[in-house]
């Protein structure tokens, strides 16, 4: 699919040798959910992603803020491998996503059915919420259970009731997405998510597609989310959500990382000059 | 008499001799229903597998592989760029060539069947097959426009899901891209039952070529070709009806989970949609 074929470092740009994470998980057991290096991405000549590295603990919220055109939309989708990143590795616990390693180091691209069963435990959910339209709000949430993990349908059924209630949607679990508001949706993308027991959850600028009016009630659900112990990685312009939810606030801008720290340390006291222009702007 | 008057009263009364009773009487004559069961078995087949050609071309020339883009490419290019007439001549005459002439034409398929005449086997074929593969051009880019149209954001959304490609595919995207296809396809299958008339070059006596044999016998070709062109308006305006209560099964907005849950995957797969999708952008098209 790739014209490039396998991704090659840029010119000029040496292989970094890194080490696999240890597969036991070192010393207390936990391997980071996330575990990002020196990830580069170009679009053509564009280089959008200048060498992102990175970790998200299990459990942890990770806000990552930063201007229109910074990579924080396309770094997310380098997570579960919707992008196909030009150098660097990203480990899913402890696991390459989207390339297998070579012996002599170099990368090739993974199986499309390795690739797929990864990203079914990342749950992601979009922008623009890509709910499948000719399927009910039920049919949505109930849909990859079934057709990838071929589990029996009744009890797919029983969960995604559940968690149509979780996000308040039950009365509207046999209407077709044209018939719901767009926070509504948002938050039926939620559970569609949701159903496959992610492990990890991506959230692509969840609100910014929608009404001002409705943006609370799908913050309020990833919110819950959050407070139920889920590993999220969140790319977003609410910066108060950010401030009150996040464990951890990753400002990015001109494709790398600029600062990162606990919330009240990025909103109070930004350390780097764009940083402190960027919140300036915003808030 | 005024020549120019004469001429417009030979046109009116076709100088008296033209014979309705020659109509009626074939009309419902066995051979002519037969050569209709024909048409409309040629049709429906070469419809079928000329969409299933145009889904082929579409994931060749959607393919990586170049080779498999090119062969795709040609194959559009060189069936759509000759007459169809000559690709059902060509196949026709090419049978015989692969040895394939005579063991089809030694089944006597169709006289087996009970049809009075007996339609060589080879030459429908020959037809059937030029018929399809000309469809499968035209379907190629009807398929095309109708997957293209679907919204990048779903098969996205399916991946992040766990699903690959083709489950992507066939789960997410082909069902709503056949609501896009279902129209033009409608007016494909009109084109195709009027195009098999085409086949009669090569007597297959499908409709139009067991009138001939009528008009030929009984000097009679206005009549015959009257009774062939009200059998083709009759299966036009029937398909038509059938056209249009398909669309509007379509274009139902999403009001009837019935339509959905409970029925035949062919309700399934026709019986939804709104106009409006809420997913009006590709997820893909703006990167940050």
């Amino acid at each position: 699919m790739n014209p490039q074929g396998t991704p090659q470092p840029p010119q000029g740009y040496p292989p970094v040798p890194q080490p696999a994470p240890a597969r036991n998980g070192g010393a207390n057991g936990a391997l980071p959910m996330v575990d990002a290096r020196d990830v580069h991405k170009y679009f053509h000549n564009n280089q959008v992603l200048r060498g992102v590295s990175m970790q998200v603990r299990k459990g942890e919220v990770v806000c990552v803020i930063g201007p229109s055109g910074s990579g924080k939309t396309t770094f997310l989708r380098c997570i579960n491998h919707l992008e196909k990143i030009n150098s660097g590795r990203i480990y899913i616990e402890g696991q390459l996503i989207g390339y297998r390693e070579q012996s002599d180091g170099s990368l090739r691209e993974d199986s499309e059915k390795n690739i797929a069963q990864l990203r079914s435990e990342i749950g992601m959910v979009f922008q623009r919420f890509n709910l499948f339209p000719h399927m009910t709000a039920l049919q949505n949430v109930m849909e990859a259970p079934i057709q990838v993990r071929h589990e029996p349908r009744d009890q797919v059924e029983a969960r995604a009731l559940e968690l149509l209630k979780k996000v308040g949607l039950e009365v509207k679990a046999d209407a077709y997405p044209a018939r719901l508001s767009g926070g509504q949706q948002q938050r039926v993308a939620i559970a569609r998510a949701l159903a496959m027991n992610p492990k990890l959850m991506l959230f692509d600028e969840a609100t910014s597609a929608l009404d001002p009016e409705l943006v609370g009630e799908v913050l309020k659900v990833m919110r819950q989310l959050a407070e139920e112990g889920m590993t999220m990685v969140v790319v977003t312009h609410e910066m108060g959500f950010a401030r009150e939810v996040a464990d951890r606030v990753i400002f990015m801008d001109g494709g790398v990382i600029v600062e990162q720290g606990k919330p009240d340390q990025i909103f109070s006291a930004p350390q780097q000059p764009r940083t402190q222009d960027f919140l300036r702007k915003v808030l | 008499m005024n020549p120019i008057l004469q001429f417009f009263q030979n046109v009116v009364t076709l100088r008296g001799t033209y014979d309705w009773n020659t109509v009626f009487t074939f009309l419902f004559y066995p051979d002519i229903l037969q050569g209709i069961i024909i048409t409309v078995l040629l049709a429906v087949l070469a419809q079928l597998i000329g969409t299933l050609i145009g889904l082929l071309l579409y994931f060749t020339r959607r393919s990586s592989n170049g080779v498999l883009r090119g062969i795709g490419e040609l194959y559009v290019w060189f069936f759509r760029g000759t007459p169809l007439l000559v690709q059902i001549l060509f196949l026709n005459a090419f049978l015989p060539y692969i040895g394939l002439a005579r063991p089809l034409i030694q089944t006597h398929f169709f006289r087996n069947l009970g049809f009075q005449q007996d339609i060589p086997l080879d030459a429908f074929i020959a037809g059937l097959a030029a018929l399809s593969l000309n469809e499968g051009a035209y379907m190629a880019e009807i398929v095309r426009a109708g997957i293209d149209s679907i919204d990048l954001g779903q098969l996205e959304a399916a991946k992040s899901l766990g699903m690959t490609y083709w489950l992507g595919m066939r789960r997410i995207v082909l069902p709503q891209a056949l609501r896009v296809i279902i129209p033009p396809l409608g007016n494909e299958f009109n084109s195709m039952l009027k195009n098999t008339s085409l086949v009669s070059a090569i007597s297959v006596a499908e409709l139009l070529e067991a009138a001939q044999a009528h008009a030929f016998s009984q000097f009679r070709p206005l009549e015959l070709l009257t009774v062939a062109s009200i059998w083709y308006l009759v299966l036009t305006t029937i398909w038509t009806l059938i056209q249009r209560q398909l669309e509007r099964r379509i274009n139902v907005s999403n009001l009837d989970p019935a339509l959905t849950s409970g029925g035949s995957w062919w309700k399934r797969m026709i019986g939804f949609g709104g106009r409006e999708t809420g997913v009006p952008m590709p997820a893909g098209a703006d990167h940050h």
